[in-house]
């Protein structure tokens, strides 16, 4: 449409009818929202209400009012119940330490590629950016018993440094974030570091890194929700050590249908340190959250 | 950049960008190239007791299991085979066809500004950072025989009111799921991505006279064009690689024949007998569908490809 087809179109008559339409439009439009964000929410809200409660009493029918009697002992039978040996606050401490490792070492390696990458002219370079794209636009799939294979061949198979190994993979999204965010930092900061005597480690460490300190404390949380998350890659390669995404799927399967206020209990736990952290960085994980410019 | 003209100082600058990709380089050459060239061979390859062989079986096993597959578990008309195919089809189906184009209305309102729209925008990002295992439980739970949603369920006259007891309303189920999960990180995406136009563009609009009609299809849309390609790239790539949704929510079994082709290799991943297979079945679709997503890609970004701002 041209702009005066476009002219004709909207004239007064018609951009009355056509804002009362939007009106109408919007209000529909909130009213979904509403309705989604209930749908969203209540689920969890009523797991709360319902956490806190004797399983008889669930059991009974009370499932929509308060707690006749506050049984917070709960928390602490779930946190002591053992799946295959181990107890759900093991598989909770499990859970930090991949977490924790996994996001320090995927971060800081994802800094180092992007910011060489970024930053320096070597042979070679265009072919890194490029296969950190195609792998990520490209889904070649059935590799999971190679993968399998490749972890029982260097004995890494169900061990913590088997997880890690996979989790320091580095060529992804959040490289190429990093990267177009290094790419945006002026040289000019590190030749005048330069001029004061400080070498390559020097002015990446104490110049650049501190400069592109926002993208990479948004990557490393959304990393940290990520792993605290993963189920495939704990499931897989460390069937010994369960993290608690992994036993709470094995604990409802057991639960679910039995003891609801226990398995009800284990999810809000799962989710309260994501919840705190979301809370916390809430405007930073937002605003980094993008899709656009993975462009190659 | 700054020119570097001192080969000493060239050195000294390869020797610094070799240690830092020295270890990113090889995990990546590792765990892709390796691991990509082994699954090729394992497609040749057969694992028998007296160790592997070479072989054609298994890519021919993939074609005939397709074709003139003869196990019928869940329907009397459509193999196991080809509900597989369907499925994971499907999932690229309802991402591009029914969740994008929701999100993008939605996204426009929710920047426009709707009351209570900050708050909205939090609670759509939840289904983003809640661990899909948990998620999958509150989205099952409420459906259940002591839950708040089992009235629907009994509503829509379910046999035994499991939800995943047959096909095709256990496999349409797990898609309200993945559209209910979904739709809150496609939101978050587009609403970001419509946020960072400028206000000048929609203000110069709106004098020319262009109404909210034009102002969605002729700005926003085009201007928002490498997120909805990157999400229709997500999509299509769905078909190849969804399966934990469908895997959590019927408990790890892909009962009422739900199973995806991803889930089919995720639950043969730790089988050797099967590694020949999956890998065969992997490559093959893996060659047949790369080039439908490149394809797609190149297309839909030549569309709006000279927009900048």
């Amino acid at each position: 449409m041209s702009k005066n087809t476009t002219r004709k179109f909207f004239t007064k008559e018609n951009l009355k009818t056509l804002f009362t339409g939007y009106n109408v439009i919007k209000a529909i439009v909130f009213v979904i929202f509403i309705a989604y964000a209930v749908s969203l929410l209540v689920p969890f809200l009523w797991m709360v209400l319902n956490m806190f409660k004797d399983t008889g009493e669930f059991n009974d029918g009370n499932v929509f009012g308060f707690p006749l009697v506050w049984k917070f002992s709960n928390i602490i039978d779930t946190l002591k119940f053992e799946i295959g040996g181990q107890s759900i606050l093991s598989m909770f401490f499990m859970s930090i330490i991949t977490t924790a490792l996994g996001t320090f070492i995927h971060v800081m390696l994802s800094v180092f590629a992007a910011y060489a990458v970024a930053k320096y002219d070597f042979p070679g370079k265009k072919l890194i950016l490029g296969a950190a794209i195609f792998t990520m636009i490209v889904p070649i799939v059935g590799t999971l018993p190679a993968q399998v294979r490749m972890m029982d061949t260097f004995n890494m198979n169900d061990s913590l440094i088997g997880i890690l190994f996979l989790y320091s993979g580095c060529l992804g999204f959040n490289f190429i974030l990093l990267h177009s965010s290094f790419e945006t930092i002026s040289w000019g900061y590190a030749e005048a570091a330069e001029i004061d005597g400080a070498n390559r480690f020097q002015i990446l460490f104490k110049v650049m890194i501190p400069i592109a300190k926002g993208s990479i404390i948004s990557v490393t949380i959304l990393q940290i929700i990520a792993l605290w998350n993963d189920y495939s890659i704990p499931f897989l390669f460390m069937h010994s050590n369960q993290t608690l995404a992994v036993g709470l799927q094995s604990f409802q399967a057991q639960f679910l249908g039995k003891q609801q206020p226990l398995v009800f209990t284990a999810i809000i736990i799962s989710l309260l340190p994501i919840l705190v952290l979301f809370a916390i960085f809430e405007k930073t994980i937002m605003e980094n959250t993008v899709a656009g410019g993975l462009k190659g | 950049m700054a020119k570097r003209k001192l080969t000493l100082k060239k050195k000294k600058d390869y020797i610094f960008v070799a240690i830092l990709l020295a270890y990113p380089i090889l995990q990546f050459v590792v765990t892709w190239a390796f691991v990509n060239i082994e699954s090729v061979l394992f497609a040749f390859q057969h694992q028998g007791l007296r160790g592997t062989t070479w072989t054609f079986d298994n890519i021919a096993k993939v074609f005939t299991d397709i074709f003139s597959s003869s196990s019928f578990n869940y329907s009397n008309t459509i193999s196991d085979e080809v509900m597989t195919l369907l499925n994971s089809l499907g999932y690229g189906f309802i991402t591009i066809f029914i969740t994008l184009p929701l999100s993008l209305v939605f996204s426009y309102f929710l920047q426009k500004g709707v009351p209570l729209s900050n708050t909205l925008r939090i609670i759509f990002f939840l289904p983003n950072i809640i661990p899909v295992v948990a998620l999958t439980l509150a989205f099952n739970i409420p459906l259940k025989d002591y839950g708040y949603m089992n009235g629907l369920v009994q509503m829509l006259g379910i046999p035994g009111g499991d939800i995943y007891g047959s096909w095709p309303t256990s496999q349409l189920f797990i898609y309200v799921y993945c559209i209910w999960a979904g739709l809150g990180y496609n939101i978050v995406l587009m609403s970001g991505a419509i946020g960072r136009i400028p206000k000048e563009l929609f203000e110069s609009a709106q004098l020319d006279g262009a109404g909210y009609a034009v102002e969605f299809f002729k700005i926003t849309i085009p201007l928002i064009w490498s997120t909805v390609v990157t999400l229709v790239v997500l999509g299509l790539t769905n078909v190849l690689t969804l399966y934990l949704q469908p895997y959590l929510l019927t408990n790890g079994t892909g009962k009422g024949g739900t199973t995806t082709i991803a889930m089919e290799i995720f639950m043969n991943a730790n089988i050797s007998t099967q590694y020949g297979y999956t890998a065969a079945k992997g490559l093959i679709l893996s060659l047949v569908w790369a080039p439908v997503v490149l394809f797609v890609r190149n297309r839909m970004s030549k569309l709006y490809s000279d927009i900048d701002f």
